[in-house]
């Protein structure tokens, strides 16, 4: 019998608070294609100058966000660029930088943290002599929060590594800042700091901070009127968005002191969960407000067993079939939907692994 | 709008000295006197602002993650507009640019298509040649008559031979658009897209349909939609034109089709979230605007025999089927489109200058019957009688 509904696939999942919905109402607006949205040019103002960057510009999604950093950047035929083989882009955005953009990906290991081995990524630039057979580095992606690691952060020092690297070559670097508030949250390091050795950053504003739609791009002015054409020809220079940056410039206002409640929630969660028999979670590695729960070989609980629970209790996951079960954390979870995930999971796991008891 | 003052000697205008923006013409005078504080946008349909009602129905639309899953309110607006049109599925898009980007990709999804479509057409000259920089489609134009179609025994001359040779690319899809916007909003006849239809079918074609303002051919021509689009594969339809929507556009087609744009879509990067907040402003749209669309023509209509009585200006007004009015003027090299607009805009009155001595004007519901008598004014002041003496 489900009594309740926790939604922990993402945080992509919030919806707009009733402070957002009255400010997306109320918005001033205007053509943003024929001259400019009046609340659009606010947000990327304030985003630009949050990131300390030149300036920024609002796009649908963080996908096209990305695409139009990579296809900016690596503006010339043949390029290349280095980034996770467990990162967002390579991972979650149908390829685009290639079938759409025309770049060719080159992989680097994702470590358990995030980063990738500074040597790793010196070793995969390509080197210019080799130019009859390669193509040509021109940039090196990050990403912070890195998500398929478990929302794990990317320290100030380690981004002005790869920055120091990328200057050396002569590359551009560009966060995936998808999560960088929640970074700078767990860090208790500002925005500006955590991104100052980037090139461009693109931020998320639809998912922890809760806006219904959206992304911002920040860089240099340059590389930002060149994103706007981008944007443009990917069919994403939309009319009167001040409706959305409405509700964004709200999220930034509200939603952001937030983040560390999300975090503390997850620890919560993580912590609890780590208690039950056949479940394993690396708890010092739930750094923001992401979990990934494994389960002990011989316990007799399987991911797929849990889900089926899970949904049953009217907690929704992402379907799958990853062995690992991710939950993510977001400000509609309140403490007493942690505490509900708990006992749901507490039966589940005594069931399965009791099945005589019952 | 340029922080001046001044009033009408019931001479023509110019603007101030330090502006380089009107060339030299003797009989253009200026006298500074009282303030504009009225704006005519006449740009485009495109700035339309949402309505009360539209406001209303964003904050408290029902919404969900729509990449996750589906937004309640998306799944509303797309099956309305799939039923207007007459097909199987819709989804909604960030913009008519990636509306007609995704459908010219899914259409031609193999390395190596062609597509067949208007020299004057909005996909070829206004969308940044994403078909062929994104989607690697290689395009082949026709030309475009005056009415706006392609001549039919041409368009089949721009097929490439079926038998494949080496040198050529594979035809794939036929491109219309209705109303066709650079020959001036004009309505494709319904019997030309059955041909159009035919010929693509009786090749192995595809035919799309670039329905930005679909709504207003059929207003005008007094057609439902569905009958309009009949013939076509895929159609795409804007929300945020003269129906009013800030944002959006709607594709539509079969279950198949729509699966792999939903897919595209993620790729390029239009896949939003709870984008119910933007289809609620469209499902208002859709409900109080399409009928207005006929006011829009007629007021069309009524400015432009208005701006053609002015001796100077000359407006086909008979070519005016739609909302989209041009207005040629002489052909004064010291005087053409683009000073011309800066002067209306000094009157607040904003218009594009469509070519060196062509201004287009675009009604839409959001211009009165005052701006209207407004702007025929500032035209007139404008182009009128000429004094010779300077003020």
């Amino acid at each position: 019998m489900v009594v309740r509904s926790v939604d922990l696939r993402s945080d992509t999942v919030t919806r707009p608070t009733d402070a957002m919905r009255e400010a997306m109402a109320s918005a001033e607006v205007d053509d943003d294609i024929l001259g400019y949205d009046p609340t659009a040019r606010h947000l990327e103002e304030e985003m630009a100058k949050m990131m300390g960057k030149e300036a920024a510009l609002f796009v649908p999604s963080g996908t096209m966000a990305n695409l139009i950093c990579v296809m900016v950047h690596c503006e010339v035929r043949g390029s290349e660029v280095i980034l996770g083989d467990n990162s967002h882009i390579h991972v979650y955005e149908n390829g685009g930088i290639s079938t759409i953009g025309g770049v060719h990906p080159k992989t680097i290991k994702n470590e358990e943290d995030g980063t990738m081995d500074l040597e790793a990524i010196e070793a995969a630039i390509r080197d210019p002599k080799g130019s009859t057979f390669y193509p040509s580095t021109r940039l090196i992606c990050l990403e912070n929060t890195h998500a398929n690691s478990g929302g794990r952060c990317l320290s100030a020092e380690y981004t002005d590594s790869v920055g120091e690297i990328a200057k050396r070559h002569g590359l551009k670097l560009h966060i995936d800042g998808a999560r960088l508030f929640n970074a700078s949250i767990a860090l208790g390091v500002p925005v500006n700091r955590l991104v100052e050795a980037a090139d461009s950053v693109s931020v998320c504003l639809s998912k922890g901070l809760g806006a219904p739609v959206g992304t911002v791009i920040v860089g240099s002015s340059g590389f930002i009127e060149k994103a706007k054409r981008l944007r443009k020809t990917l069919g994403g220079g939309m009319r009167q968005i001040g409706v959305l940056c409405a509700a964004a410039l709200v999220a930034l206002q509200e939603n952001l002191p937030k983040l560390q409640f999300d975090h503390k929630k997850a620890k919560l969660l993580a912590e609890g969960l780590n208690q039950m028999k056949g479940i394993r979670i690396n708890v010092a590695a739930v750094e923001t407000n992401m979990i990934f729960m494994d389960m002990e070989d011989g316990s007799r609980l399987t991911a797929e067993k849990l889900r089926k629970c899970l949904t049953e209790c009217g907690i929704l996951v992402l379907p799958g079939n990853s062995p690992r079960i991710r939950m993510v954390v977001h400000h509609q979870i309140t403490t007493s939907d942690v505490h509900y995930t708990l006992s749901c999971l507490q039966q589940a796991v005594q069931m399965i692994q009791e099945p005589s008891l019952n | 709008m340029l922080g001046l003052a001044w009033s009408f000697t019931g001479s023509p205008i110019s603007a101030p000295k330090h502006e380089s923006t009107v060339s030299g013409n003797p009989a253009l005078c200026i006298k500074m006197v009282t303030p504009v504080i009225r704006t005519v946008d006449l740009r485009s349909d495109t700035v339309t602002k949402p309505t009360e009602s539209m406001r209303s129905a964003m904050a408290n639309a029902e919404v969900d993650d729509d990449v996750l899953g589906s937004d309640p309110t998306a799944v509303l607006l797309e099956r309305e507009v799939a039923e207007i049109a007459g097909k199987e599925a819709a989804m909604f898009v960030p913009s008519g640019t990636m509306g007609n980007l995704i459908s010219v990709l899914v259409h031609c999804d193999e390395r190596g298509s062609e597509v067949i479509l208007g020299d004057d057409s909005h996909i070829h000259i206004y969308e940044n040649g994403g078909v062929s920089s994104l989607g690697g489609v290689h395009p082949r134009t026709v030309k475009n008559e005056e009415d706006g179609t392609m001549e039919i025994s041409s368009i089949e001359a721009a097929m490439r031979s079926p038998k494949g040779d080496l040198h050529y690319p594979v035809t794939k899809l036929i491109c219309l658009e209705n109303t066709q916007a650079n020959c001036g909003g004009k309505c494709l006849p319904i019997e030309y897209i059955d041909k159009v239809g035919e010929l693509a079918k009786k090749h192995g074609l595809k035919l799309h349909i670039d329905g930005a303002r679909i709504f207003n051919a059929s207003v005008a021509l007094g057609v439902p939609v569905k009958r309009i689009v009949q013939a076509a594969d895929s159609v795409s339809i804007c929300l945020s034109k003269g129906i009013g929507a800030p944002v959006g556009s709607v594709i539509v087609g079969s279950k198949s089709f729509i699966t792999k744009a939903r897919w595209l879509r993620k790729t390029l990067g239009g896949g939003m979230r709870q984008i119910g907040v933007l289809c609620a402003a469209a499902l208002v749209a859709l409900r109080d605007n399409v009928a207005k669309l006929d006011d829009d023509h007629k007021k069309a209509k009524i400015l432009a025999e208005g701006l053609n009585r002015i001796e100077r200006l000359r407006v086909n007004v008979a070519a005016v089927e739609t909302n989209i009015i041009y207005v040629d003027l002489p052909k004064d090299p010291k005087f053409g489109a683009e000073d011309a607009c800066k002067s209306l805009e000094v009157l607040g009155v904003l218009v594009i200058p469509q070519t060196t001595f062509r201004i287009r004007i675009v009604l839409h519901h959001q211009i009165s019957d005052s701006d209207l008598e407004y702007a025929l004014s500032c035209f007139e002041k404008l182009f009128s009688s000429v004094p010779e003496e300077k003020v």
